[in-house]
């Protein structure tokens, strides 16, 4: 679907898209210019942690380049936008890391410039092998924020001394989650090793259409155990999205209530009982918006999940 | 980390060519006057450059010299590092270059530069003309803003490109000591270039396959070894 394709849809969609129209017509701007404060946001699928029975919306923001953008004023305020836009279609988890340049900057400007800190469910990592707690005052720097929600150890680098910071910063009550991380299937195995001998809340792991390694034992692992999941690189990077551009949705998109390809491959993954929270990154408020809209309406069962993959894994 | 095999060059590129692309746009924008002057320094020092007499040396290697501390403060350290990881680790060879060209320039007896008509020559020659006139230009073919011209003197990777020129004009055995910082960044701006996916990452790949070639043949040919003849030694009026 093309990005105009995408904008009207957008415009022709829902309360979110009428509020905005509304807000537009009355002179003030679109929804994602202005601060969050006081927005009345729509209801979105939820799903529990199950370390605590905390219900987080179930699709989040990724950071990584999207969000690394220097002290480009005029690029910092477009993700701004992006997420104003994140915040009033209803998501709250937004997710960074030290290696991602100045994402981290970048974020903590869009909230301190939307008044979003009540708002965000903040989610970062530790990425070093040196001092993981100097890296995490820096971290908190950034982001302008005095605690976070989790804390994940970035690629599993220097787990050994990094996750028994994270777990005394928790037990001291600063800080609520703990979490490790790998991508693109990488160290899946020693992932799981931790899993099984930490008391882990969150692991992150790469999983889409078409890297489904993690389906086998890792996703139903993490069920077991109890452990929330948050899925990165849901679209590859945008690749896979960039491929199916132009090619017809499947039928049964429509029962889903799914208007793109970006939508469908969200619902796929929310729709997994393991999964807790995709986390797309995005340059465009329109797209983080439609990202939003992907946790509403009906998720596919298993067979269409299985439909799903095999349409995607034939056109690309 | 383990897994190394299972890294690719695009693993460890944390931005995307937009935003790139904006810090050249962005710096040409808000240090118009210093970027023009800069430029216009550099064609000045090229010039002096391609002359046969051996004028203008230690304009030529003050100049430079002011040009890679500007490149180092203005555009790696202000615009470039705070999206890009490697900065913070090339900038002290970035200012070891600024060191070097500055011991350079006040020696008693400056780098000499100038046109030999040999092969090397043609190709310094060369890449000063494309870092100057052709690269800045490169980016309207692919459809960029001509705001977001690269240009020799402020951005790092045609004045790291064109000094690899200006060495190949001069002759010396210490003059390779100039040769390393801009090599090893023509190297690495490539491999930026390439994972972004533009075409232009072929021209710092090729500057430093040809740089090295030069170097080579100047060493066979007994460039950078043989005495200057008394008429070069004189020290012309600067």
């Amino acid at each position: 679907m093309s990005e105009i394709d995408r904008r009207t849809f957008l415009k022709s969609a829902s309360a979110f898209s009428a509020l905005g129209a509304a807000t537009a017509l009355g002179g003030a701007g679109p929804l994602w210019a202005q601060t969050i404060a006081g927005q009345k946001r729509p209801d979105v699928i939820r799903k529990a942690i199950a370390s605590t029975g905390e219900e987080i919306p179930a699709v989040g923001l990724g950071s990584w380049i999207t969000f690394n953008v220097g002290n480009d004023m005029e690029l910092r305020d477009q993700c701004a936008d992006v997420m104003s836009a994140f915040f009033s279609a209803g998501g709250r988890m937004i997710d960074s890391s030290p290696m991602y340049g100045s994402s981290q900057d970048v974020i903590g400007y869009g909230l301190d410039k939307l008044g979003a800190r009540d708002q965000v469910f903040s989610t970062d990592k530790v990425w070093t092998s040196g001092d993981g707690m100097e890296q995490l005052a820096q971290t908190e720097e950034r982001w302008n924020i005095k605690s976070f929600d989790l804390l994940q150890v970035h690629n599993l680098v220097g787990i050994n001394e990094n996750l028994p910071l994270l777990f005394k910063l928790k037990d001291e009550g600063l800080l609520r989650y703990v979490g490790v991380t790998t991508s693109h299937g990488r160290r899946t195995e020693d992932v799981m090793a931790v899993m099984k001998n930490e008391r882990l809340d969150f692991v992150q792991v790469t999983y889409n259409p078409i890297d489904r390694d993690v389906e086998e034992y890792l996703l139903p692992m993490a069920y077991d155990r109890g452990i929330a999941v948050i899925v990165n690189r849901p679209f590859r990077g945008g690749s896979l999205v960039e491929k199916l551009e132009g090619e017809p949705l499947p039928e049964f998109a429509a029962e889903l209530g799914a208007e793109s390809w970006a939508q469908l491959i969200l619902k796929y993954l929310i729709a997994h009982p393991a999964v807790t929270c995709p986390i797309p990154a995005t340059t465009k408020p329109a797209h983080a918006a439609e990202n939003m809209r992907a946790a509403t309406g009906l998720l596919p069962d298993d067979k269409m999940r299985e439909q799903i993959a095999a349409v995607i894994g034939v056109l690309i | 980390m383990s897994e190394w095999w299972s890294y690719g060059l695009a693993d460890f590129l944390l931005f995307s060519p937009r935003v790139y692309f904006r810090l050249f746009e962005t710096m040409n924008t808000t240090w118009g006057l210093a970027v023009i002057s800069a430029l216009i320094a550099g064609a000045i020092a090229a010039g002096l450059a391609m002359r046969h007499g051996h004028r203008g040396n230690r304009v030529i290697l003050v100049v430079l010299s002011l040009i890679w501390a500007w490149v180092s403060y203005g555009f790696m350290w202000q615009y470039y590092q705070p999206i890009n990881w490697v900065v913070p680790y090339v900038l002290p060879g970035f200012v070891a270059e600024v060191a070097l060209l500055a011991v350079f320039a006040s020696r008693p007896l400056p780098l000499r530069f100038g046109w030999r008509g040999d092969f090397s020559s043609m190709v310094g020659a060369a890449f000063i003309g494309i870092a100057l006139v052709v690269y800045p230009f490169v980016g309207l073919f692919e459809g960029r803003d001509l705001m977001q011209a690269e240009l020799f003197g402020s951005a790092a990777d045609p004045t790291a490109f064109g000094t690899l020129g200006f060495v190949l004009m001069a002759r010396g055995t210490w003059r390779w000591l100039l040769v390393p910082v801009p090599l090893i960044w023509c190297l690495i701006a490539s491999a930026t270039l390439w994972v972004m996916d533009q075409e232009i990452a072929v021209v710092p790949l090729i500057a430093v396959w040809l740089t090295v070639f030069c170097c080579w043949l100047d060493l066979k040919n007994g460039v950078t070894t043989r005495r200057m003849t008394q008429a070069e030694l004189v020290e012309p009026t600067d």
